[in-house]
């Protein structure tokens, strides 16, 4: 029986790794690894032997996968990390996310700028999947404030979901040999047609597996003050898609800002979904005071969990991949903060409890049950 | 004429790429040349200072004995018989 909880904890100056047995009373931290550089991406890959991976994304050598076969106790460079081919004109600026892909030693990532590659080795060798990194939108897509970054890839047999920052969600039906722009009902604030076909820039997207169909979407929002042309816009910022992501519609009423960056589903109850709202403007805690805002009915109705928060006085950001949530019975949620605190949420948020408190900045929180 | 022989030095971090090489004897009329030299015999090492569109990487220094190539003539910058060329990071962070 697993009886570990591994967290990968990719910050500003490199991963880390904290340990702790099943009830999580103690997290025991290792690190830092790829020290000094930043990581945007970790994987725990429980698929055999468990792997840690993280994208090392360093500003004067360039892009590298890390791998470790032991826990995060060392890590080691894969043979190769993702790039374009020679003529292809771009050039990688970063790796945003790992995922599993569909056989056992397969992975895929996705990067900057946006494009999706795969490996079949385990990481050592990548080849570009040209069905959405060569799609005739391709070169449309502009980049966000955190550069044009394909962030999420969300795998559902042979549907696959990508998430595009600012680019959309795509949709593949066929495993991924080829995507379309499926942003029916996703809006895009900053564009004079607040619903173009693509272009949007969404956050984070996240599915369950026992809700075949049905998708959660953190889009860029905090539009609702907005008096331009269109008028305000309140509600493009927390979606919900019932159709396999082909259309999608609000669940934004209730929360006390529609905008903010993860978006993260109970592991155990597909109408449990949590998301952390951001005042639009400085895109840090609302009034200083931190919560997570969870909806037990798909979104219908939210409510605010703070308990173990600050009251005060406090303004960081949670950004798109710093939030998780373990596969516990009685499950915790795990999120880190640009002012280097990671947070545990016990019982699936009810209790928060900050478990380091002087990290580097935190990009990213994976967890797993090994 | 011959394209001279000059020396590439490794900064201590990257010579993992190189079989801990500390430098590389290369013959090239530019440093160009060499980074193309590089590129043919020494790809993982290459791979570190270049991207893939052959461009030096933006927060990587260049330099052909004490002379920043970015003052001279860039990539297109001459070799003479001797000369050491040397890559190093930028001052930058944070």
């Amino acid at each position: 029986m697993a009886d570990r909880i591994v967290l990968t904890v990719g910050t500003k100056k490199g991963v880390f790794v904290a340990e702790a047995a099943r009830a999580r009373q103690r997290f025991k931290l290792r690190g830092p690894h790829g020290p000094g550089v930043p990581v945007y991406a970790t994987f725990v890959d429980t698929r055999g032997t468990p792997r840690v991976y993280a994208s090392s994304c360093n500003p004067f050598f360039g892009m590298k996968v890390l791998r470790s076969t032991n826990l995060g106790k060392s890590f080691e460079e894969t043979t190769s990390a993702p790039a374009f081919a020679g003529g292809d004109g771009r050039a990688l600026a970063n790796i945003w996310s790992i995922e599993a892909g569909p056989d056992k030693k397969e992975l895929w990532c996705g990067v900057e700028p946006a494009a999706l590659f795969r490996s079949t080795d385990r990481g050592d060798s990548w080849e570009m999947m040209p069905g959405i990194s060569d799609h005739e939108h391709a070169r449309k897509w502009q980049p966000g404030n955190g550069g044009l970054c394909m962030h999420t890839i969300v795998r559902d047999g042979n549907r696959v979901h990508l998430g595009i920052s600012t680019g959309g969600h795509y949709l593949s039906e066929d495993g991924g040999q080829t995507f379309q722009a499926s942003n029916t009902g996703v809006g895009a604030g900053f564009a004079p047609d607040p619903y173009p076909e693509f272009g949007q820039c969404v956050h984070k997207i996240a599915r369950h597996e026992n809700a075949p169909g049905r998708l959660y979407m953190q889009n860029h929002g905090g539009w609702a003050e907005w008096t331009g042309p269109g008028g305000p816009r309140p509600d493009i910022g927390v979606l919900r898609s019932d159709d396999y992501g082909r259309s999608w519609r609000s669940i934004a009423k209730g929360l006390p800002s529609d905008f903010g960056f993860p978006i993260v589903v109970h592991p155990h109850d597909p109408d449990t979904v949590y998301v952390v709202p951001l005042a639009p403007s400085t895109r840090t805690c609302p009034d200083g005071a931190p919560a997570v805002w969870r909806s037990e009915n798909g979104g219908d109705s939210w409510k605010r969990r703070a308990r173990g928060f600050p009251k005060k006085d406090t303004y960081f950001t949670v950004l798109r991949d710093a939030m998780t949530v373990d596969e516990v019975k009685a499950p915790a949620l795990y999120l880190g903060t640009t002012t280097g605190q990671l947070w545990i949420g016990r019982d699936g948020g009810e209790q928060w409890e900050c478990l380091f408190d002087s990290l580097p900045p935190i990009h990213n929180v994976k967890v797993a049950v090994v | 004429m011959s394209s001279p022989t000059v020396t590439f030095h490794v900064l201590g971090q990257l010579r993992t790429y190189c079989d801990g090489a500390e430098q590389l004897s290369v013959t090239a009329a530019t440093v160009r040349a060499a980074l193309e030299d590089l590129e043919r015999s020494q790809t993982a090492l290459y791979r570190n200072i270049c991207d893939e569109t052959g461009t030096v990487r933006r927060h990587l220094n260049v330099f052909v004995n004490s002379d920043n190539v970015r003052d001279l003539e860039g990539v297109d910058t001459a070799l003479a018989p001797g000369d050491v060329v040397t890559v190093l990071p930028a001052v930058s962070g944070g």
